[in-house]
């Protein structure tokens, strides 16, 4: 999703709404219940929270212009994977094998063998169209951001096909863009 | 849980902007090397002994040059500018920006593109002054002075700062730039036009 992504594709940015604001805070909340008592350290009540919309209906959430959070549409917030390697465990990980590592970093999807492989693992009770991290093999860090296709059950059984859609991943546009403006 | 999880320090890599142990999956793992040598020696403990191999081929290599040169001056002296321009082209990979983009020396070139807003009102934006060594407060209040409109220091995108002139002035705005400021070419005014930058001049 991110594989091209430049200033150029940001095509307004707005300081939000105080109701808006605790919207997104409130479904970021809802989404990774672990974030909840470091919610005021990243997204401080103080600082102004801008919202960046991009095309295809994608937002980005900036504090102090450093992206932390993205959406699509109305879907779940997820946190930038700088983000997330500060606090990796704030959201549900899956773990790919090492041979997935170099497609996962061109943008793939994660196919259901790389994740039920000897080198990967699931978080059990992943339900589909969640977020979660993807981790890899050997790795200690998180190497991309997906939203599952389906829940870690039917990955066991099923084991074909798309398993997660691959949202982020390091080294893609947004990764590049530390700070904006 | 009371506690606060502690924020991780994750290393990123200086060269390629990676996290260091993602670096073998890196856009150029080869010139990651070097910095991961020093920062993180316990990631990739096969690297230190690519190292030591590779300071060992060195140390023969010169040993030769050594002993050419002993045998005959111009062979040596071949020899040299040899390995001269071998280091050059590798100095020149390092200046790499993360993410394996080749990072352009910035152009010195003055940008000038008009923005019509309200249909029959618009906008003269100069960029690039700054690369000149202009000081863009004094920059703006000139030209404000000269056209009697109004100029400002915009915060443009991308950090850069550039001038806003109200008010179209794309028409003479080169003649008085190459007047007043005389270090900045005529050759190295653009117009934009159509989203392309044309040369003013």
């Amino acid at each position: 999703m991110f594989k091209k992504f430049s200033f150029e594709d940001i095509s307004a940015q707005n300081q939000v709404k105080a109701s808006v604001q605790r919207k997104i805070r409130q479904s970021i909340a809802d989404e990774y219940p672990g974030f909840e008592p470091l919610l005021d350290d990243i997204l401080p009540k103080k600082a102004p929270l801008i919202v960046a919309k991009c095309q295809n209906h994608l937002n980005l959430v900036l504090v102090n212009s450093v992206p932390l959070f993205f959406n699509i549409r109305d879907g779940p917030y997820m946190p930038t994977l700088r983000l997330l390697h500060q606090y990796p465990d704030i959201m549900k990980k899956f773990q790919v094998d090492r041979g997935a590592i170099k497609f996962v970093l061109s943008g793939a999807n994660i196919m259901c063998p790389g994740l039920t492989s000897p080198g990967g693992a699931l978080d059990e009770e992943v339900l589909e169209e969640t977020p979660v991290a993807i981790m890899a093999e050997g790795k200690q860090h998180a190497l991309a951001i997906g939203y599952t296709k389906l829940s870690a059950k039917d990955i066991k059984t099923i084991n074909k096909g798309i398993a997660v859609d691959n949202m982020h991943y390091l080294n893609d546009g947004l990764w590049k863009i530390e700070r904006l403006e | 849980m009371a506690e606060k999880p502690q924020a991780v320090r994750v290393l990123y890599c200086g060269v390629c902007g990676l996290p260091a142990e993602y670096c073998e999956f890196g856009p150029d793992f080869e010139n990651c090397k070097p910095w991961l040598r020093c920062h993180a020696p316990d990631l990739y403990p096969d690297l230190l002994n690519e190292e030591n191999r590779a300071d060992a081929d060195e140390a023969t290599q010169k040993l030769q040059a050594v002993a050419i040169s002993g045998s005959g001056d111009g062979r040596g002296d071949a020899s040299a500018a040899a390995s001269g321009s071998a280091s050059a082209p590798k100095q020149e990979e390092v200046k790499r920006l993360p993410g394996g983009k080749i990072k352009k020396k910035e152009k010195q070139e003055v940008v000038i593109e008009k923005i019509v807003r309200n249909k029959r009102k618009c906008v003269t934006v100069v960029k690039g002054l700054d690369l000149f060594g202009i000081k863009l407060s004094d920059a703006s209040k000139k030209l404000g002075k000269k056209f009697a409109t109004g100029a400002s220091v915009v915060k443009g995108p991308t950090e850069k700062e550039q001038i806003d002139v109200q008010g179209d002035i794309a028409y003479d705005i080169v003649e008085f730039i190459t007047d007043t400021w005389p270090d900045v070419p005529a050759t190295a005014i653009f117009f934009v036009e159509d989203g392309r930058k044309v040369a003013a001049a």
